[in-house]
């Protein structure tokens, strides 16, 4: 295992790995580990876990770059301190910045906020054959080329290790919290719906097995119980041995959760969003999800699990698959990087 | 120099109806300019109406060895749209249906030469509206918008369009039809979707997309602060982020600019005014109410003179008007504009801003400010007449000035306008070698023959395989 405490260190150690025709697995905080196909055991891990420098953090611009490896928690933290934060990244202890943007995690707040992809504006990325790559740009806004930024986002470290980000942050809101119900699922569904579709968005409107979540957030008058939910904490992470994450339009969603209902698993499903997370403990489970959301127009990944479970972790090859195969090419010519992890 | 063979038009006659094949000396002339200043000539344009009939257009262009250059409503101001050597202009100004409105998700489907404006009026009826708002936005087109990745005052709240576009399709250079994403979230594999939003035409031509819609916020507050110094209206924009508020929008105009446009629109504008700053919060009633007393606040102590607030949807549409007419307005007052773009962190707003007036001096020229102060978004405007030979290389000279102080504290060559060809060639300033290389790349996985709209974004030969990267020379006149 390497931990260079530089992005050049990190383009060295790629170069020299292009050379030597070694392959490398890129690790974060370590919290998406179990994620992409079974593949070799790596010749070399590399850990950003060195590169936790605040290289920039001007809170008056509501910008921010550090280095990947910086657990997100702590960067939550430090934001805190002037009252901002990043609201569309899934903190889970432990996370890296890079981990997070590499893995695409966005949190449950995404009604609200937008996907992580959004928050993105500038990466300095380590190639596979070794170059320290700059794209995007440090300001709030601006369309400098292509944006290379957003291809990094969930592209699972294949194209080039993340090794410093600039973010866009916002201003913590004055209030947020969660408030729950039960009930049976088409009314919690109905009622989600009139929920979600506030002209005041809610950070998000969850339904799980049996239950209705919402988590409100803004000026203290909007943060009151809406009617007939109680005041609740956060609904609990899922439980189970692997995880899968089904995307479809977010006006399917209340057809694919009523399709899961029937499979008697733990789900967890982000109305407004189109996101069904998953818990399953068996390959038959990953497949029945994942017919049912591509018999919606959707698709459906594991998220989490143990390699039994991640056979087949995509699902049918994305559209424009060779276009990302060139893609690879062009940035990791070798083809080193996270063996396995590639999406196509 | 036309590169384009004499059977050219009879063969895409063979694809379109007659009519949708220009070839009249003329009329070609008004496709060989966007709205920037460069000059290029379109070989031929065409106008197809349907998917099948660009991916012929493109399939045979391929054929014939012709570039092909994607324009929507030529607005853009980067000269993304300008034919170089005789290129192919395919024109998607007929593709104007919305082919599908979803009011559970919101979104809708459109196809790209539907008009900004008029896909936010198409669904104002269902209480929802197309967030990113660019000042041209009763001319621009979603295709175009898309393609350069467009901004517009509510971007500072709501983000650009990228933020915007959950799908499109995109037709490549050998023909094909790719579909990308949809309104079903995190599709598996990279996203190509958000390459090709921002490529300026240089990857494939944008023939659908699925936009996301927002709800039309329940209460809105809009207000003109006046100042007497340019200073203390930056310092105030500032200022407002800094206490923890982000606007819907907030504008900045300068007195140059004012005259301007009070000449124009008669918005009752203050004439005597150093600079205004249109500041607009929308959301909850209460959410509203209390961004609106931070403004107040902040606005006083910055000491803004007056901060008048709409007293309704009237008021606050002439105060919007007189905004969005400022181009408008300084088409009047001189021949020739050049209109800038650049970002700047906030906090660097003002010192950029008093250098842009240094600039002006130094190159004896009128520039005037009018832009999106929230997002650090400048766009100084130089006055200009091109029959003056003189002020034009003054202008040109000026315009690298203004691009350096920018880039000097840390900015970004374009905010949302585009690099097209205007900028391509500064590109160098922010990316090195290996960062061009890359985007390159990025290019070349989509377009590797390099068909669409070459010479455009990237410098000369920056290719996906080569080290080397020599600024490929612009034909003679076709940039100021
Ligand atoms: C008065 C005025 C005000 C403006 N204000 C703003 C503003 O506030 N914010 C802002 O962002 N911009 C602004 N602009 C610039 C311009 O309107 C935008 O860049 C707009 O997005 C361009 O749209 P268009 O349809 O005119 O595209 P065009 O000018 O026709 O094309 C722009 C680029 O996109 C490509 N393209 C167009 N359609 C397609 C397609 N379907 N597929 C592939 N490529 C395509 C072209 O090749 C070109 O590179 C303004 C312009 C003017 C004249």
């Amino acid at each position: 295992m390497i931990a260079p405490d530089a992005g050049g260190g990190v383009a060295a150690a790629l170069a020299e790995a292009s050379a030597a025709e070694q392959t490398v697995a890129v690790v974060g905080g370590g919290t998406h580990g179990r994620q992409g196909g079974p593949a070799p055991t790596p010749d070399l891990e590399l850990s950003t876990a060195g590169l936790r420098a605040v290289v920039e953090y001007t809170a008056a611009d509501l910008t921010i770059t550090v280095g990947a490896g910086l657990p997100a928690t702590e960067l939550a933290d430090l934001l805190a301190g002037p009252g901002q934060c990043w609201p569309q990244a899934d903190v889970r202890p432990g996370a890296s910045v890079g981990g997070i943007l590499s893995a695409a995690s966005s949190g449950r707040a995404r009604l609200r906020f937008g996907p992580v992809r959004d928050s993105l504006l500038r990466a300095v990325v380590a190639t596979g054959d070794g170059r320290l790559v700059t794209g995007g740009g440090a300001t709030v806004k601006g369309v400098a080329g292509y944006d290379l930024p957003r291809l990094l986002v969930g592209a699972h470290g294949t194209l080039g290790v993340i090794v410093e980000a600039t973010l866009k942050l916002w201003p913590l809101p004055p209030a947020r919290a969660w408030f729950a119900t039960g009930g049976g699922l088409d009314d919690l569904l109905q009622r989600g719906k009139r929920l979600r579709r506030r002209a005041v968005r809610p950070g998000a409107v969850i339904v799980t097995p049996g239950g209705l979540h919402v988590e409100l957030v803004g000026a203290p008058e909007d943060v009151a119980p809406p009617d007939g939910l109680e005041p609740a904490d956060e609904p609990p992470a899922i439980a189970a041995p692997g995880l899968v994450a089904a995307g479809v339009s977010p006006a399917r969603l209340p057809r694919l959760v009523t399709r899961i209902e029937t499979m008697g698993l733990p789900y967890e499903a982000q109305l407004g969003v189109g996101v069904c997370r998953v818990g399953v403990a068996s390959a038959a489970a990953v497949a029945a999800v994942r017919d049912a959301a591509t018999a919606l127009g959707g698709h459906a990944v594991v998220a989490d699990g143990p390699d039994a479970l991640r056979e087949d972790p995509w699902g049918a090859p994305p559209a424009g698959a060779a276009i990302m195969r060139r893609l690879r090419e062009g940035l990791d010519p070798v083809g080193i990087l996270n063996p396995g992890r590639a999406p196509a | 120099m036309l590169l384009r063979p004499p059977s050219a038009a009879d063969r895409f006659r063979a694809l379109l109806d007659d009519e949708w094949v220009i070839d009249a000396p003329l009329e070609r002339l008004l496709y060989g300019r966007d709205g920037s200043i460069a000059e290029g000539e379109a070989g031929l344009v065409v106008l197809p109406e349907t998917r099948q009939e660009v991916s012929a257009c493109v399939r045979l262009a391929a054929e014939l060895g012709m570039a092909v250059v994607p324009r929507g409503s030529g607005t853009g101001l980067a000269g993304g749209a300008v034919p170089l050597e005789g290129a192919l202009v395919l024109a998607l100004s007929r593709m104007t249906r919305i082919v599908e409105i979803d009011e559970d998700v919101p979104c809708a489907w459109v196809e790209p030469g539907v008009l900004n404006l008029d896909l936010s009026e198409a669904v104002r009826h269902l209480g929802l509206h197309y967030a990113p708002d660019p000042s041209s936005q009763a001319a621009c087109s979603i295709g175009g918008n898309v393609s350069t990745n467009a901004g517009g005052p509510h971007c500072l709240k709501y983000g650009v369009t990228s933020e915007h576009v959950l799908g499109l399709e995109v037709v490549l250079a050998a023909g094909e039809v790719l579909a990308l994403g949809g309104p079903a979230p995190d599709a598996p594999g990279y996203d190509l979707r958000g390459l090709v939003v921002g490529s300026e035409g240089t990857v494939g031509v944008v023939t659908e997309i699925c936009v996301r819609l927002t709800p039309n916020p329940p209460a809105v507050y809009t207000a003109l602060c006046d100042f007497a110094s340019v200073r203390a209206a930056g310092e105030f924009v500032s200022a407002v982020i800094a206490e923890g508020v982000v606007p819907a929008a907030m504008e900045m105009m300068d007195e140059v600019m004012i005259a301007a446009v009070e000449q124009f629109v008669g918005a009752g504008l203050p004439l005597d005014a150093a600079a205004v700053v249109l500041v607009e919060a929308d959301g909850s009633p209460a959410d509203v109410a209390r961004q609106a007393a931070v403004v107040q606040r902040v606005g006083r102590a910055h000491g803004a003179r007056m901060i008048r607030v709409a007293a309704d949807e009237e008021e606050r549409a002439l105060l919007w008007k007189a905004r969005k007419s400022a181009f408008g307005a300084v088409a009047r007052v001189a021949p020739n504009y050049y209109l800038h773009d650049c970002v700047v962190p906030r906090t660097r707003l003002v010192e950029v801003l008093e250098e842009i007036g240094r600039i002006a001096e130094r190159h004896d020229l009128v520039i005037m400010n009018v832009f999106h102060a929230g997002d650090g978004n400048l766009h100084p405007l130089i006055a200009f007449d091109r029959r003056n030979a003189d002020q034009v290389a003054r202008v040109a000279a000026a315009g690298r000035d203004i691009i350096e102080a920018c880039v000097a504290v840390g900015g970004v060559l374009s905010g949302e306008h585009g690099i097209g060809l205007e900028k391509r060639d500064y590109m160098p300033l922010t990316f090195n070698e290996d960062d061009l290389r890359a985007q390159a790349c990025a290019r070349d996985a989509l377009d590797p023959a390099g068909r669409f709209n070459p010479h455009k974004v990237l410098p000369g030969a920056a290719r996906c395989g080569e080290a080397v990267l020599e600024a490929g020379h612009l034909p003679e006149g076709t940039w100021l």
